[in-house]
């Protein structure tokens, strides 16, 4: 079968199209960041004398923001340049524009900083030595506390037959998506504009005018082509700086992270501790108490939603009669915590796959058995008290157990093959509207997000359309506007964009044919036809080209226009088992089963991924290519998060590895062949079932791997990643 | 007698030295100063691959390469490369095999491969082919439909 070729293709392929590091317009000045050089410190004074007395320099700071913002202040919680404190390494304190790039860097290297360096909060073992008790949710150190339960834990735990209690330790990582964050900002008036690689243009229009102080009327936020995005790309980190700097300056202003800024200022997964304890009684848990610390770097107290996300998703995908969890929300002196691809999920589900492999190897009972018997079913309530919708998790569990024997019975000796399991709940967010066009010839989709590499919006959307209407999809384009033009949507973020935007495009579609149909007259449903020429719209026997159908004043103003919306509701939790802090219903339940054969060498401790099998509960792929591209780009990323990636911070705080030689990504001659399994069968809440797939395929990886190296060679690895130092430790070599 | 002006070649077009600072690197003469962005900055540092252009035929980070220092070279971007009777080729493989999803490292890989394939007499094996792409990092793919792509570029050539 010849897979049709993204629109994007040819474009990609040839270099031109335009991502955010690629905005060049005339007179444009560039711009460098002054960053902090400590993580933790009071400010004495930032002096930007000598860098204003450079020609054609335009430089700003704390000082500045008053008569730069139009209405004197901004967020006050969220400083653009901290006016008092230092709270993470890297952090910027001042902004420099200048007609090239290295007079802006000269000039910023003059900025003179006087700071008086103050405690580092960065270690969770050196904040908490101990496990927090209930005091500790007054400390400075704790953004929040979330905790809920069910039952009497203390006592199913005194009475169970046994109870695995163990410590698992889970390491920072980073998007690295392959374009670093870049921007180009223009201020005429109260007109502010920024051309920006973004997941999400609405979100950044909200975020700068929280940050500076506007009304979003007078932000215009310009996606450009996105260089990869995982979840990094959606807060404002680039923009306020370029903006202030195009204020100040009267000139256009680019501004681009290098590499290493990119890693000292993303949001991203920060370290974990959790503790996990199980009991269980005649092969059955009884209780589970999961105490979660988590960093969060420098996120505001009160408005972290790490804790309670993380901790929700510990419950699952098992049932317990009884639980209790609670998490912690931990500032560190560190860039605060933010989403990567499935925010702390591939962790998460490390500790609970592998936690409970221990527990059934403690009571002798086959650690696949074991988890498939307490594995959520559709219709029970998970431990929040919200019904498992439909749900291919155990269907997609089965077709991997039958995988790992198969490679099993031929597996050389020394590899080991082990299967994981990890869920999502494809997430809404505010919601969106698609509005269609249909002219005489084209379906047009105008739609507020922008597509940033997974196809999601430029074939997702109009592979939603096709289904809707039968239109071809080469009939469909998909529009992009700036947040002026295009409807809003939330953005490309939670694996949310065929659920959600495609829903809507499917009411859209409805809501187009419904039209149709009553000027078509008749009756029976409307399907639309391309010929070489133009659009038919058939109802039975009856075609119409649309042509005829459309009114003079449509005709003029492009088309048939239609809309759809839909905009969140997400279920709903049982609150009373609600203790503190805020838990998250899931929107919907999507599943996933990893299968990995790995070979551990016993002399270097080197984990080589001999294959590796992905089982996917996706509701309906409503592009097969695509998804098995997601599947197939997620597994791998889990690979890094699993063997090789870490972001790691030196006792003072500064991160030691912000680059590519030492925060490690998989290359091309590290990954192994990856079998991609879709099933559907259980459809989602998105159009026509589909569920959500950017995220789900990173979810198991860790855990998979780690059960395999555990098959392989006994090794019971209870931290991230499985660095060969790590594995050489737990097999006692060192 | 008047010294002929110092230059470089840029798909055909020759570039003044005179004008460019002793310490630009290609990436950033190409980029901004020819205004060829098919070129894409990454790590800026050697690591990723994105910044891969041709210097008289062979693929060459050029956000490591000094402008002055390739008087007299050939270079070319992924913008002429695509054109050529083999980029041709590499770019309709990656087409078809989907193998590409953001876009930002593909014409770092599409001009390398193109290098690899276009100086070799007979196609080299898959395997050394991978190998010599070790140096192109990706994101989104997870090197699944590269190696497809790899493969059928290399099939044809043969």
């Amino acid at each position: 079968m010849t897979a049709r070729v993204r629109p994007d293709a040819a474009r990609k392929l040839a270099g031109s199209v335009q991502f955010g590091t690629d905005v060049d317009v005339p007179s444009m000045l560039h711009a460098a960041l002054v960053l902090a050089p400590c993580a933790s410190a009071r400010i004495r004074s930032v002096d930007l004398s000598a860098a204003r007395a450079r020609p054609k320099v335009t430089a700003i700071g704390a000082q500045d923001l008053p008569n730069l913002l139009p209405g004197g202040k901004g967020d006050p919680d969220r400083p653009v340049f901290p006016p008092e404190r230092i709270l993470f390494a890297g952090q910027p304190v001042a902004a420099v524009a200048a007609p090239t790039l290295e007079e802006a860097r000269a000039a910023a290297r003059l900025v003179r900083i006087d700071l008086e360096p103050t405690s580092v909060a960065g270690d969770l073992e050196a904040i908490f030595p101990e496990w927090p008790g209930s005091e500790a949710k007054e400390s400075p150190h704790v953004a929040a506390h979330v905790r809920a339960r069910l039952g009497n834990v203390e006592r199913a735990l005194a009475d169970a037959q046994t109870v695995v209690e163990e410590t698992y330790r889970t390491a920072g990582i980073h998007q690295v998506a392959l374009e670093p964050h870049a921007c180009v900002a223009t201020v005429e008036g109260d007109r502010w504009h920024v051309a920006t690689s973004t997941q999400s243009p609405f979100g950044i229009r909200e975020d700068l005018a929280s940050l500076l102080g506007l009304p979003e009327g007078s932000l215009v936020v310009e996606g450009t082509w996105v260089g990869g995005g995982f979840g990094g790309k959606t807060s404002a980190i680039v923009e306020p700086y370029a903006l202030l700097l195009a204020r100040a300056s009267g000139a256009p202003v680019r501004l681009a992270l290098t590499y290493r800024e990119m890693f000292l200022l993303g949001r991203t997964t920060l370290p974990s501790i959790v503790r996990m304890e199980t009991g269980v009684t005649d092969g059955t848990i009884v209780a589970r108490r999961i105490r979660l610390l988590l960093d969060v770097g420098s996120s505001l107290p009160g408005r972290d939603f790490a804790a309670g996300h993380a901790s929700g998703f510990l419950l699952g995908p098992y049932r317990s009669p009884a639980f209790d969890v609670e998490g912690y929300a931990v500032r560190t002196n560190k860039a605060p915590f933010g989403s990567h691809r499935a925010p702390f999920l591939p962790q998460a589900a490390f500790v609970v796959e592998s936690h409970l492999e221990e527990v059934a190897r403690r009571i002798g009972a086959d650690p696949e058995a074991f988890r498939a018997r307490h594995l959520w079913a559709a219709g029970e309530p998970t431990s929040l008290g919200q019904p498992v919708a439909s749900f291919g998790l155990p269907a997609a569990f089965e077709a991997a157990r039958a995988q790992a024997r198969a490679w099993r019975a031929d597996a050389p000796s020394g590899h080991g093959v082990g299967v994981g399991l990890g869920f999502w709940a494809t997430q809404i967010g505010a919601g969106g509207e698609a509005r269609l066009r249909l002219s005489s010839e084209a379906l047009t989709i105008e739609q507020g997000e922008r597509e940033i590499g997974s196809g999601s919006v430029l074939v997702g959307l109009a592979a939603s359309a096709e289904r809707a209407t039968g239109l071809d999809r080469e009939r469909i384009r998909v529009e992009y506007g700036d947040t002026s033009r295009a409807p809003f949507d939330s953005g490309v973020f939670g694996s949310r964009t065929v659920g959600a935007l495609g829903q809507a495009v499917a009411r859209a579609s409805g809501d187009l044919l419904e039209t149709l149909g009553a000027r078509m007259g008749g009756s029976g449903p409307v399907r639309l036809e391309a010929t070489p020429a133009e659009v038919v719209a058939v109802r039975g026997t009856a075609r119409r080209p649309v042509r005829e159908l459309l009114r003079p004043e449509e005709a003029g103003a492009g088309g048939l226009a239609a809309s759809g919306r839909l905009y969140g509701t997400e279920g709903a939790l049982d609150e009373t088992r609600v203790l503190e802090g805020t838990f998250y219903p899931f929107p919907d339940f999507v599943g996933a089963a990893h299968v990995a054969q790995v070979e551990v060498d016993r002399e270097t401790c080197a984990v080589r991924v001999v294959r590796y099998a992905a089982f996917h509960d996706v509701g309906v792929a409503i592009d097969r290519p695509s998804a098995t591209a997601q599947v197939e780009g997620g597994v791998v990323m889990g690979l890094g998060a699993a063997l090789t990636e870490e972001s790691i911070w030196s006792e003072d705080g500064a991160l030691a590895n912000p680059g590519l030689l030492d925060y490690r990504i998989p290359t091309l001659g590290e990954v192994p062949p990856i079998e991609v399994h879709l099933l559907e069968g259980f459809p989602g809440a998105g159009p026509f079932g589909a569920k959500g797939l950017g995220e789900p395929p990173i979810i198991p990886v860790p855990a998979t791997i780690g059960a395999a190296i555990r098959q392989a060679c006994g090794a019971h690895l209870t931290e991230l990643p499985f660095s060969a130092e790590r594995l050489a430790r737990a097999l006692k070599l060192v | 007698m008047k010294e002929s002006p110092r230059t470089l070649q840029v798909n055909g077009t020759p570039v003044p030295l005179a004008e460019v600072p002793f310490h630009e690197r290609l990436l950033d003469t190409v980029r901004w100063r020819l205004g060829l962005k098919g070129t894409k900055e990454g790590c800026r540092a050697g690591a990723c691959g994105a910044c891969t252009v041709l210097v008289d035929g062979a693929a060459t980070l050029s956000c490591l390469a000094l402008t002055h220092e390739l008087e007299g070279s050939t270079v070319t971007t992924i913008e002429e490369v695509v054109r050529g009777p083999v980029g041709r080729e590499v770019a309709a493989a990656f087409a078809e095999a989907g193998a590409l999803q953001c876009g930002y490292c593909t014409p770092g890989f599409v001009v390398a491969l193109t290098s690899l394939l276009a100086k070799a007499e007979t196609s080299p094996p898959l395997e050394r082919l991978l190998e010599d792409l070790g140096g192109n990092l990706c994101r989104c793919t997870g090197y699944a439909s590269i190696v497809r792509a790899v493969e059928l570029a290399r099939r044809r050539r043969a």
